[in-house]
């Protein structure tokens, strides 16, 4: 019989759920809404009905990402930092070092043989984060998914010195008003990300290669300042959303693995996905 | 009114520490003295020598700064504010004195604000140097005698070498029990746990020392004849910080799944496992250990040897530690705008990660609002550890 493996990662902005047996079968990517424990069910619906599978079919589930203890159905809740270094060694075996860019908190990770071995996590302040281009984009009438395109267009890069959002913020405003071009405003934040992001990464000594997830991987101008900051390219994986419930269905797979190994029975939640909505 | 609560051991280290300071008001009512100080770095000895109750002023994780806020900037550090925001809130208003020693710059430069705010009726500052050469400690020899002169004649009576020598003799009895309770956390699973080991050594420093021993006699009573803790297999974590005088920090450790087995905190190894050599001089005594012996920070160690010599000099208690508790990891807990060990945290991190244990250094704001963010790491680090 096939044994199904399902990550689930709620992310401060974004729901993702993968279902896995030897490969990726199906994905989906939603909005975190202010209720996470709904909203994991609804995405976990939609992934099973992509993959054809009922929900009796996942052998494990495993949770990760800040909302992880919101996930009724979920047999264990792993940190994000575990999930991502796994789902990384997945898909990026040559990665030393992960750089993940969400929307609330950036975090660097080393690799040592496919495991986290020491991070660094920023959670306390938007700058540095999705957040604080979400805030900017907002600001110049641009639209998020356009940021990085844009910012390419640069001809005279503008510097952002303040590294707070809600200055940071106020800054891009009197850059507007000032004349400064749109492309070069949004390249100066991207900018200030990276710097604010390679300052933090130092501190693990970064090593080759190095591999960028998370939301902020999508955005272009935001991967060629960090590749500017870096001196090298990056790896970003084909769905840079998707790594976190990758490494958190393959830390499922391994859990099962062991078990069945060791003939220790399966530690398990009770778990039954329609009746999770009763949460609400 | 009962002469004292009439729980013993761990429940009345759970009671001292939940209502702080509820022996010192008692024996306040019954018209003792009781003197605050600020630091592990006020020595207690000449506190209890002149026959007034030592009680350690804390601060309150729990309880947001706002009194405080007026008399401090908030770029200074967040436990002396808190401190002070709850002596403001008339937590401590049985205080008949104050010492504070200079301990870092937070602690020194706010002297004369509690000096004038709380306006009490003894307060005296330790001009305590930071270097550990022979000249600062004979130094600081003279500045404790001051010190000695100053509180015999708030008591009405000189502060005897004889006085000083009884009372050093109680508190090494006092910290040879808070050794031997120690030794309860060196098997696996630990005899006590890490949150109720806090517990006991915050609630000790609001006890008059014989009692304070008493408490702890009971304790290890307690612990030695009751069954283990759970003997579930869980990482094995040291802590090493400033002042961590809540149980918050440590809970959410343990709460994570690991056992918090050892230490270099305040209160803690640091405060407590030096003892004073008992010489002709007591005051000599003092200063060598307060100078020399208790290794935070603050002190300043000149560099002697080579590189490798001077981090075993300032560090190598830790890594001992780390051998003989059995120690998995360690969590380096920083407050903001803690200067004397913002400066240490590279070294003791390689120091330690040199030694092969793994390192989590974090940042805090001494608010209970700021802890819960801290979880994740510790989880993460707790994983990290159980995969190797």
């Amino acid at each position: 019989m096939s044994q199904y493996f399902a990550g689930v990662d709620i992310g401060s902005t974004m729901t993702k759920v993968v279902i896995m047996n030897q490969s990726v079968l199906a994905s989906v990517i939603g909005p975190t809404g202010p209720e996470h424990r709904k909203l994991a069910n609804r995405v976990m619906e939609e992934a099973l009905e992509k993959a054809k599978l009922p929900f009796e079919e996942i052998t494990y589930v495993v949770a990760t990402g800040y909302g992880r203890i919101n996930v009724p159905f979920a047999d264990k809740q792993i940190t994000e930092i575990s999930c991502h270094a796994k789902g990384v060694a997945y898909l990026l075996p040559e990665a030393r070092t992960v750089i993940d860019i969400g929307g609330q908190d950036s975090k660097g990770i080393k690799l040592k043989d496919g495991r986290a071995v020491d991070f660094v996590m920023n959670d306390k302040c938007a700058a540095g984060t999705g957040r604080f281009l979400e805030v900017a984009a907002e600001e110049l009438g641009v639209k998020l998914e356009d940021m990085g395109k844009l910012s390419l267009e640069a001809r005279n890069t503008v510097r952002i010195s303040n590294t707070c959002t809600v200055f940071a913020t106020q800054e891009v405003v009197g850059k507007l008003s000032e004349g400064a071009a749109l492309p070069d405003i949004v390249a100066g934040l991207h900018e200030a990300i990276a710097t604010r992001i390679y300052g933090m990464l130092r501190r693990l000594k970064i090593e080759r290669e190095v591999a960028l997830t998370g939301g902020g991987a999508k955005n272009i101008g935001l991967v060629r300042a960090l590749e500017a900051k870096l001196g090298f390219a990056v790896l970003v994986p084909p769905e840079p959303l998707l790594t976190g419930a990758i490494g958190a269905a393959l830390l499922g797979k391994d859990i099962v693995k062991e078990a069945e190994k060791k003939g220790t029975p399966l530690p398990r939640a009770e778990r039954r996905l329609q009746e999770a909505t009763l949460f609400t | 009114m009962p002469e004292k609560v009439a729980l013993k051991g761990l429940a009345a280290a759970d009671k001292y520490y939940q209502d702080y300071g509820l022996r010192a008001r008692e024996l306040k009512k019954q018209g003792k003295k009781v003197i605050g100080y600020l630091c592990a770095f006020t020595p207690a000895e000449i506190i209890t020598a002149a026959g007034f109750i030592p009680f350690r002023i804390k601060g309150d994780v729990d309880e947001p700064i706002t009194k405080a806020d007026t008399e401090m900037e908030t770029i200074i550090c967040p436990l002396v504010r808190s401190c002070f925001d709850m002596a403001l809130k008339g937590n401590y208003e049985f205080l008949d004195g104050l010492v504070v020693p200079h301990a870092c710059d937070s602690i020194c430069r706010t002297y004369d604000i509690w000096k004038y705010t709380l306006n009490l009726p003894y307060s005296h500052f330790i001009n305590m140097p930071h270097g550990t050469d022979d000249a600062s400690l004979g130094f600081y020899r003279e500045v404790l005698d001051t010190f000695r002169t100053s509180l015999g004649k708030f008591a009405g009576k000189e502060i005897s070498d004889q006085a000083l020598a009884g009372a050093i003799k109680l508190h090494n009895q006092n910290r040879a029990k808070v050794k031997e309770l120690y030794q309860l956390r060196k098997s696996s699973p630990p005899l006590i746990s890490g949150e109720e080991l806090t517990k006991v050594l915050i609630a000790a420093m609001s006890l008059p020392v014989e009692e304070s021993i008493e408490m702890l006699g009971d304790v290890i009573a307690e612990v030695k004849g009751r069954g283990g803790l759970s003997a579930r297999k869980q990482a094995r974590i040291m802590v090493i910080g400033a002042q961590v005088d809540d149980i918050a920090f440590i809970k959410l450790i343990e709460d994570s799944g690991a056992w918090v087995v050892a230490d270099d905190l305040c209160p803690g190894a640091r405060e407590f496992l030096a003892l004073v050599d008992v010489s002709a001089d007591p005051l000599a005594g003092l200063a060598e250990r307060y100078l020399r012996k208790v290794k935070c920070g603050r002190t300043y160690r000149e560099m002697k040897g080579n590189y490798q010599e001077y981090l075993e000099d300032r560090f190598g208690h830790m890594g001992r530690m780390i051998d003989d508790f059995g120690v998995d990891g360690v969590v380096l807990y920083i407050y903001k705008y803690c200067d004397p060990y913002g400066f240490e945290v590279p070294q003791i991190k390689s120091y330690i990660e040199a030694k092969g244990t793994p390192v989590l250094y974090l940042e805090d704001e001494y608010s209970m609002s700021t802890i819960g963010r801290l979880r994740t790491r510790i989880q993460a680090f707790l994983e990290l550890l159980g995969s190797k």
